[in-house]
């Protein structure tokens, strides 16, 4: 059993679809919960659908590596990618509480990782943003 | 995913099973803003198949609500399964969307 998976992507939204089932894989054999499973689906989903869409300036193929790791309480994950500088930590905080008419339509997927996950790291090195994300793998 | 559309008098229901997600939302925006643009001002969109939604397809959501909101017209959303709702809820959707248990509740809530 892997302690440890890397699963390499490429900047297109088709690849999240294989994406998902190599992350359904890695929880089936841990044996994670299906809510832990769930909200982690959801966030990387968000974080690699912002990179996709927004982290590239040129058409070219990019790399995107995840690599999770199984520890004792916990899910560590960390998300690789050579794209523009972009720390979700700094994002501005969507608002939830406005009325329809003034809802923006952005700001949601990062304000859900928030919400699910229970660390996020952000840092930059070289050319490569490095995304640390913690998820608790029991009720605390 | 896929959708299923449904008329009852003038509400015309959609109901989505699957994923709903950054790969699948564009083709739920095609066909809602489609029924939109056709003149519908009464849409229930019923979630009780759904397994799976990120906010690619909450963004969806947001858009003909905003639509509608701009002809007079309303959308209901009906029959979410509880890992869905939490995402509504997370997202501040269950206060500016109206939620139903039922297909017939959301039709009467209409």
């Amino acid at each position: 059993m892997t302690e440890h998976l890397e699963i390499k992507l490429s900047n297109k939204l088709s690849e999240l679809d294989g994406f998902n089932q190599a992350l359904a894989e890695f929880g089936r054999q841990h044996g994670l919960p299906n809510k832990v499973m769930h909200d982690l689906n959801l966030a990387l989903e968000e974080i690699l659908t912002n990179i996709i869409s927004y982290g590239y300036t040129d058409k070219l193929e990019h790399d995107i590596k995840v690599r999770l790791r199984v520890e004792p309480g916990e899910i560590g994950i960390e998300v690789e990618d050579d794209g523009q500088p972009f720390n979700p930590l700094e994002a501005p905080e969507a608002d939830t509480t406005k009325p329809l008419e003034e809802r923006a339509i952005g700001g949601l997927g990062i304000h859900l990782v928030r919400k699910l996950m229970d660390g996020l790291e952000y840092k930059r090195q070289g050319d490569r943003n490095f995304l640390t994300v913690k998820k608790k793998t029991q009720e605390s | 995913m896929d959708i299923s559309e449904d008329r009852k008098a003038d509400a015309v229901v959609l109901a989505l099973s699957g994923k709903l997600d950054a790969t699948t939302a564009k083709t739920f925006e095609d066909k809602i803003l489609g029924v939109i643009n056709s003149g519908t001002q009464r849409l229930v969109v019923d979630l009780s198949q759904l397994e799976y939604v990120s906010s690619s397809g909450l963004r969806v959501l947001l858009l003909a609500a905003k639509r509608l909101q701009g002809t007079g017209g309303k959308i209901v959303l009906c029959s979410m399964k509880d890992h869905v709702r939490q995402v509504f809820d997370l997202a501040g959707f269950s206060s500016i969307l109206s939620i139903y248990g039922s297909r017939d509740e959301a039709i009467k809530g209409l």
